[in-house]
């Protein structure tokens, strides 16, 4: 159990800075995972932090001790890989005990640790059987025995679902937030993906670009993006964004949208007349009630919810990058979302009746993508 | 009318297999299954030279009973046995430590590789011819080299002494036949996952205990196809020791293949060197099938 920090590190491939400026401080027996889009260089932050991939610049150090030096074996870390990485001419026995063995530990403790953490895991019934003999749920658990079974500093974990089925996944996700939690061992997980980010995590540090755009809880990055990308990599489905310009209204700052003027809050009375960008998320905005009145382009229903599409009025509509702003996959610039759970049917070409909470309207500079401050 | 059969039909497409495969059948059927039967057969007659299409002698166990009964043969089995634990370990250590080194990450790794590999591609007997002269005991290179660095007070006589003679052919097998154990231990090599360093590295394992526990088994079965496939060459490989020793001095270099040349086409007694043909090819067959099932059981 131990803290880890990275302090001002770096990693450079030749002319090319696959990381700049990484700072974090990660408290004792925190769970902590790097999430962001493929090439952000979350898995290079952690294979330097393994001590597979040397850091370019900068120290790193688990449990106050600077390990920038040091081989992958003499950091005290464990970690479980993508593909598992089980030694496949070797038992799951073999495979838990190996680090222990490596460290010189008699035969018998080796195996009351690793019965130990076979019976943790549900691994006992397979414990003399070759890793090709077991599923994928069950590889995974060995990858982790082979973690837990040294009780090391910390746990890197590198993506370390991504194999398993939709439905294990969640299970096993669930699994090892509880071993975590017991085991209280410092873990720093790598993902891809954004729910795991903000099902399993203490501290989220959403990465782009080789930066740390965000530290923070689920809920911080939720309620308080700091930037357009944070904002729209975050949520699922991610955030609405459209554009308009800052208008005094009676009651205070507004923007048209769709023909209707919309309140802001309060700290835009100072951006009057300013072409800002802002988010709302799906499942804020409100419908049925006074407001500007959109026509439905698709209606998908997920059972107990339904998300809506519309399209962006005209002159709202906000040309990004798909990569600055983090949306997934299927939503154009032109399309916004509306998620709502209700009994109500609604169907394609029906126009509703929109309300966006001024609460819950989130407002960006659009020179820097970074929230504006009132 | 002619019934067409659609080949693509679900339950016509294995006749149009067959049918494909048929002309590459009938080949080594012609070219392989009939000359071994001929030579079993021919084993089995008293015949000093065989003519194909001869009515033939009766069959009779004389060759095999000379086969088992003369010194000749338990001799060149021990020659041969002793060839291949030399040629076939040595091989194996000096590609697999080739391998290990072309594996590596440094520049000029393709000319490496190229000159590892190089042995491999000279013709046979081109490059017998030229370490035969090389090796020649009056004015060889060799020689040369060991007599002005005094590693020797006079010539080594490779033509004349077993045990030099019987080193030149093992020196010159080894030369040969390693490049090809290199190529198929290093694509063995590459197809280890670098995650499973990457795991023994964070689980604490130093550079000898990951080849103790990584590479090694992971290796297992390349080895031992590569072992099989240079035994059975070391087994069979004539132009070498033709070229080199002709199977002198006193048989120090005579293999099984070597016998079955003299007794063949120097003694043209064909019936005894078809019978040391069968023997040769039955041992092949038993310690290829023991090899190959043994290591792919081993492993996965």
């Amino acid at each position: 159990m131990a803290t880890v920090q990275f302090d001002q590190i770096t990693k450079s491939y030749g002319a090319v800075e696959a990381i700049r400026d990484f700072n974090l401080d990660i408290e004792d027996g925190e769970f902590c995972v790097f999430v962001g889009p493929s090439g952000c260089g979350k898995s290079t932050a952690l294979k330097m932090l393994a001590g597979l991939e040397a850091t370019s610049g900068g120290t790193i150090s688990i449990g106050g001790r600077d390990v920038t030096e040091l081989g992958p074996g003499k950091r005290d870390i464990a970690m479980v890989f993508q593909n598992y990485a089980l030694y496949p001419h070797m038992s799951v026995r073999k495979n838990i005990g190996f680090g222990l063995k490596m460290q010189g530990l008699p035969a018998n403790d080796i195996n009351a640790k690793v019965e130990e953490a076979a019976r943790v895991l549900e691994l006992t019934p397979y414990l003399d059987r070759k890793p090709r003999a077991l599923s994928g749920g069950q590889r995974q658990r060995v990858a982790l025995g082979r973690a837990i079974v040294r009780e090391p500093a910390a746990f890197l974990m590198d993506e370390p679902l991504s194999n398993l089925d939709a439905k294990l996944r969640v299970q096993t996700r669930s699994e090892i937030v509880k071993l975590q939690r017991r085991l209280g061992v410092t873990t720093i997980y790598v993902t891809h993906d954004q729910t795991e980010a903000l099902t399993m995590a203490d501290k989220i540090v959403v990465m782009k670009g080789g930066e740390i755009q965000q530290v923070g809880s689920a809920e911080q990055l939720f309620h308080a993006p700091v930037n357009v990308f944070v904002a729209g990599f975050i949520g699922s489905p991610g955030m609405n964004f459209f554009h308009g310009k800052v208008e005094s209204g009676p009651q205070g700052p507004v923007t048209r949208f769709g023909g209707h003027d919309i309140p802001l809050p309060a700290k835009c009375a100072g951006m009057s007349g300013r072409d800002m960008i802002f988010g709302i998320r799906p499942e804020h905005i409100r419908v049925g009630e006074d407001g500007p009145g959109v026509a439905l382009s698709l209606v998908e229903n997920l059972g107990t919810e339904k998300i809506l599409h519309f399209h962006t009025p005209g002159e709202n509509v906000l040309e990004l990058d798909r990569a600055q702003v983090g949306a997934d996959e299927e939503r154009d610039a032109q399309t916004m979302l509306i998620r709502v759970i209700d009994d109500r049917r609604y169907s394609e070409a029906e126009t509703l009746a929109l309300a966006f909470p001024v609460e819950k309207l989130h407002v960006f500079d659009p020179d820097t993508h970074e929230a504006a401050a009132g | 009318m002619i019934p067409t059969i659609d080949f693509s039909a679900p339950r016509h497409r294995a006749k149009f297999g067959y049918l494909l495969l048929a002309p590459a059948v009938l080949l080594m059927a012609v070219i392989i299954v009939y000359p071994i039967l001929l030579s079993v057969s021919i084993s089995m007659q008293d015949v000093r030279i065989a003519r194909i299409g001869d009515s033939g002698e009766p069959w009779t166990l004389e060759n095999y009973q000379w086969l088992f009964g003369s010194g000749e043969t338990w001799h060149a089995l021990w020659v041969t046995f002793k060839l291949v634990a030399v040629v076939g370990g040595l091989s194996v250590i000096i590609g697999f430590a080739t391998a290990m080194l072309v594996n590596q990450k440094f520049r000029g790794r393709a000319a490496a590789r190229l000159f590892v590999a190089l042995p491999w591609a000279v013709p046979e007997v081109v490059a017998t011819v030229i370490w035969a002269w090389m090796l020649d005991s009056s004015f060889g290179l060799v020689n040369w080299v060991l007599l002005t660095s005094g590693l020797v007070s006079e010539p080594i006589a490779f033509g004349s002494n077993p045990t030099a003679a019987f080193a030149a052919v093992c020196f010159v097998m080894i030369w040969k036949g390693y490049p090809l154990m290199s190529i198929m231990l290093l694509a063995g090599l590459q197809s280890i996952p670098e995650e499973q360093y990457q795991a023994a590295k964070v689980d604490g394992a130093g550079v000898w205990q990951r080849f103790w526990y990584i590479t090694l088994p992971n290796m297992l079965p390349v080895v031992g196809v590569t072992m099989v496939m240079t035994t059975l060459w070391v087994f069979r490989d004539f132009a070498i020791i033709h070229v080199l020793t002709q199977g002198g001095p006193l048989g120090a270099t005579t293999t099984l293949s070597i016998l079955t040349f003299e007794q063949s086409f120097e003694f043209f007694r064909m019936g005894q060197g078809a019978a040391v043909g069968v023997l040769t090819m039955v041992l092949c067959a038993i310690i290829s099938r023991a090899l190959v099932g043994r290591m792919a059981k081993s492993v996965h």
